[in-house]
């Protein structure tokens, strides 16, 4: 083997597989150009993490950042790509055939968007807490039913809290379960319709049921077993 | 809780080599993630934003060339090239810095990400668009320049 720098680079930053990284080992050991320049790389790399400025992001762009997501998410043009999307099916004549999967797909999207707003926008909860009776009261006077709000800790999914959003036309509960370092978004509101469904979306499980004249999503990047053992726990009688 | 925004901070600032333009182009990204996350597929959320910084970076810079047309060096522009007789007092941090600064940015981005973030090259060949092997070479150029740029310095003073 002759001395290449980029393997020896790889080689530094543990990016080889063992049969590669066996050879530069034994070319290393009896070649001290190579020997010397593994070292030089090392110390320099070390020195850039050490010494050149890292720039942390300044307080005032965070409160800028937050300030135009909320503006953002206040806005009318919320999600001008769902009419995109509306458009390109109706183009495609599809529509028609698939209306009720389509309603259906749409709040699929609804609930994916709102998730994954929470989390980059960093608003998991609007009330953070693990007690059921902190959380349920919490929603009243901010939506036209009253949720119901269950303990699932037993069952190994902590209660996070609970938040307020807007989805499919109207104002739903969505309250927040905590597995290991993930959430998951439970959104509920009144409906007598719908059966069970499950789609996989952006990385992300979402699972639907109607239970006792609640419609029930659940989404979360944890495994589907897992989050299929949450529906069944949220479903199960106490 | 905002999350990664150091991180995308810290790349628009390397990228950009100027405080106000990293916080414009931060801003902007955080809005076109927010908009259009449907182009999450789930996986890293970091890399994810990290490749929404890069994009945004791109876009501001062509609009950045087309607006200063005729300034064609960047390095005018921003002052890059420090006077010799500065290199005399230069700290180390700063040694580096100048030096970082003054990579091409295809080679700038590579550094940046392994150095600071410390991705593998396989997410940063993902942030960048580009193949693996790419990134291997790249990154170990980028590290060549460095290193000669940064013994040019010392060896001046």
């Amino acid at each position: 083997m002759t001395c290449s720098r980029q393997w020896i680079d790889a080689y530094v930053d543990d990016e080889l597989d063992p049969s590669a990284r066996w050879q530069i080992e034994q070319h290393l050991a009896g070649c001290e150009a190579c020997a010397g320049l593994r070292a030089q790389i090392a110390a320099r790399r070390e020195q850039v993490r050490a010494a050149a400025p890292y720039y942390r992001a300044p307080d005032r762009l965070r409160h800028s950042v937050h300030a135009a997501l909320r503006a953002e998410a206040a806005g009318p043009r919320r999600w001008p790509w769902l009419a995109v999307a509306a458009t390109v099916l109706l183009a495609a004549g599809l529509v028609w055939s698939v209306r009720s999967n389509r309603e259906r797909d749409l709040l699929a999207q609804e609930i994916v968007a709102s998730h994954v707003r929470s989390t980059i926008g960093g608003r998991l909860v609007d009330v953070p807490s693990s007690d059921r009776h902190t959380v349920r009261p919490w929603f009243n006077g901010k939506l036209d039913f009253s949720p119901e709000v269950r303990d699932l800790a037993a069952e190994g999914f902590p209660l996070a809290g609970g938040r307020v959003d807007y989805v499919g036309g109207r104002t739903v509960a969505v309250l927040v379960y905590r597995r290991g370092n993930h959430n998951i978004d439970l959104f509920l509101w009144p409906s007598e319709s719908g059966g069970d469904s499950e789609t996989q979306r952006n990385g992300f499980t979402v699972l639907h049921w109607t239970d006792a004249g609640m419609s029930a999503w659940a989404i979360s990047d944890i495994a589907r077993d897992d989050l299929q053992r949450f529906r069944d726990a949220v479903r199960a009688r106490p | 809780m905002l999350p990664h925004l150091d991180a995308a901070h810290n790349l628009a600032r390397w990228l950009a080599r100027s405080a106000p333009d990293a916080e414009d182009i931060v801003q902007e990204s955080y809005l076109r993630a927010f908009r259009f996350f449907e182009g999450y597929h789930g996986g890293d959320s970091r890399s994810w934003l990290l490749t929404v910084v890069r994009n945004t970076f791109l876009t501001w810079r062509k609009r950045e060339e087309r607006s200063l047309a005729n300034v064609p060096l960047d390095e005018e522009r921003h002052g890059i090239a420090p006077a010799p007789s500065a290199a005399d007092s230069e700290g180390e941090a700063e040694a580096l810095r100048g030096c970082i600064e003054a990579l091409p940015p295809e080679f700038r981005e590579v550094l940046i990400l392994r150095e600071f973030e410390e991705l593998p090259y396989r997410e940063i060949a993902e942030i960048a668009s580009l193949p693996t092997g790419t990134v291997m070479s790249r990154l170990s150029r980028a590290r060549q320049r460095l290193e000669d740029c940064v013994r040019k310095k010392v060896a001046a003073r």
